[in-house]
């Protein structure tokens, strides 16, 4: 009897392994690892417009659109570095693992300008050229580049570095810049209207060639609000010890 | 650790150049004594007001005057503030508006720490902030319950990267107290000018922000 029993139990635990062993390797093939040789390579093919996600914590992550549909991931780790990888859907979330060390990763991406990143790091410079989705950064020690960008909403926060930004504001759009200790150098088209808010606790602001058009401001020396051209986009600058600097291209 | 030999480290820990051990019993007793992270938080101010003052070098006989004078009056006061060692020992080059301001500075603080400390302010004040601290030596006419959230928010996050922070590499040490010291730094510089000028509505809008990047900064360094 417990024989007959036993043999029928077989195939059906049989399969239950077999199902265990797949889920497992379809876990580890969505985990991947920099590898003795300290590199990671990835290139993923989203369905529609990406979403990016890096979590660094100590190295340069660079940034730029291609022609291509595609998103290729490029690392440069130390050995001991752990870069794990999960795909759902077109959301792409890549992280380097915490320890209680600085372990240096060095990113190079190349996606399509369409797609949306979150970039984080803790240390290392951060440059985004061409991208036009939405784009988050948060950083503790870095310089942070946006070159060539038309996104409806920018959000970067630095506690020390400077921010650099070159590019345009969508109409309706919202760009956040703040820097504990840095400055903020922006460059737009003259024909951009936006709503400002800028303060820098340093009394250092200059506005450049918008300060003449600015309607409805408030001017202090610590911060200056007002519209320009009417006003759209919602354009923050925030910064403690640094200056803001605005640049008519 | 006791005050006395708290303050006399204080300025080397803004500095960063303490030992490990060191920063750490410095950091348990801010912890605990207002006393002591007032007198981080006036030297945080000093340090971050000369630091914007323009400069200028003395000639040699402004300089010959001055060390006469410290000379002649350094022995009672240094007995008295054992932290004043730390301005002794430091070439700050200071042009005499600079020396000026800064005395101006110390007085201000020290007539407000004086005046704080007789008179109880009716308005709700910022409570201090543990280990990191927010300071309690100023008073700041906000009453805004963000304030109160953000600092339990900071207290919190605060006793958890402390107990983090003993395992980390010295690298990863240094990039926090950095840039928690920048931060500290603005969140002084805001109090001060909130101490100025109450009803400045852009020094508390940065004052709040300021907090928020304190928090971030330490959520940031919560998971190492």
């Amino acid at each position: 009897m417990s024989k007959s029993k036993s043999r029928q139990t077989r195939p059906a635990a049989f399969s239950s392994s077999l199902i265990l062993i797949a889920s497992a390797g379809l876990l580890i093939a969505a985990t991947g690892f920099a590898g003795p040789s300290g590199k990671f390579e990835r290139t993923y093919s989203p369905q529609g417009a990406a979403h990016l996600t890096i979590s660094n914590v100590n190295g340069r992550i660079r940034v730029a659109a291609w022609d291509k549909k595609t998103v290729s991931v490029r690392a440069d780790a130390a050995p001991s570095v752990s870069i794990e990888d999960r795909v759902v859907g077109e959301d792409i979330n890549i992280s380097v693992k915490r320890n209680f060390r600085l372990s240096r990763a060095d990113f190079e991406v190349s996606l399509p300008a369409d797609s949306s990143l979150v970039l984080r790091n803790v240390i290392g410079n951060i440059e985004v050229q061409g991208v036009n989705g939405h784009i988050s950064v948060n950083s503790i020690d870095s310089d942070i580049r946006l070159v060539r960008v038309n996104s409806p909403a920018i959000d970067v926060k630095v506690t020390s570095g400077d921010i650099y930004f070159d590019g345009e504001l969508r109409e309706g759009g919202s760009y956040s810049f703040q820097s504990m200790r840095g400055d903020l150098d922006v460059t737009l088209p003259g024909s951009t209207p936006f709503n400002l808010n800028a303060r820098a606790l340093s009394e250092n602001i200059n506005l450049g060639g918008f300060l003449s058009h600015l309607t409805g401001a408030s001017r202090g020396t610590k911060g200056v609000s007002g519209n320009y051209l009417n006003g759209g986009s919602r354009l923050t600058l925030t910064t403690y010890e640094g200056r803001i600097l605005l640049h008519k291209k | 650790m006791i005050c006395n030999q708290c303050q006399e480290l204080i300025s080397d820990y803004i500095d960063g150049s303490l030992e490990l051990g060191e920063q750490v019993q410095i950091e348990r007793h801010l912890g605990d004594c207002e006393a002591c992270r007032a007198v981080r938080d006036d030297l945080l101010q000093i340090v971050h007001f000369s630091h914007q003052l323009p400069q200028h070098a003395p000639s040699g006989a402004v300089w010959t005057r001055i060390q006469a004078d410290v000379a002649q009056q350094r022995g009672p006061w240094l007995r008295a503030f054992p932290w004043l060692t730390w301005l002794k020992t430091r070439r700050l080059d200071l042009s005499l508006p600079q020396m000026a301001a800064t005395a101006a500075a110390i007085v201000i603080a020290v007539s407000a720490a004086v005046l704080f400390s007789r008179h109880e302010s009716p308005q709700p004040q910022v409570t201090g902030a543990g280990a990191q601290g927010v300071s309690t030596a100023e008073a700041i006419p906000l009453s805004n319950s963000d304030f109160q959230q953000i600092e339990k928010q900071i207290n919190r996050l605060s006793e958890s990267v402390e107990q983090r922070k003993v395992e980390w590499d010295p690298e990863l040490r240094s990039a926090f107290e950095r840039n928690l010291l920048y931060v500290d730094q603005c969140l002084a510089e805001c109090r001060h000018q909130l101490n100025d000028n109450p009803a400045d509505d852009v020094s508390q809008e940065l004052m709040l922000n300021a907090y928020r990047e304190k928090v971030r900064l330490l959520e940031g360094f919560e998971h190492f």
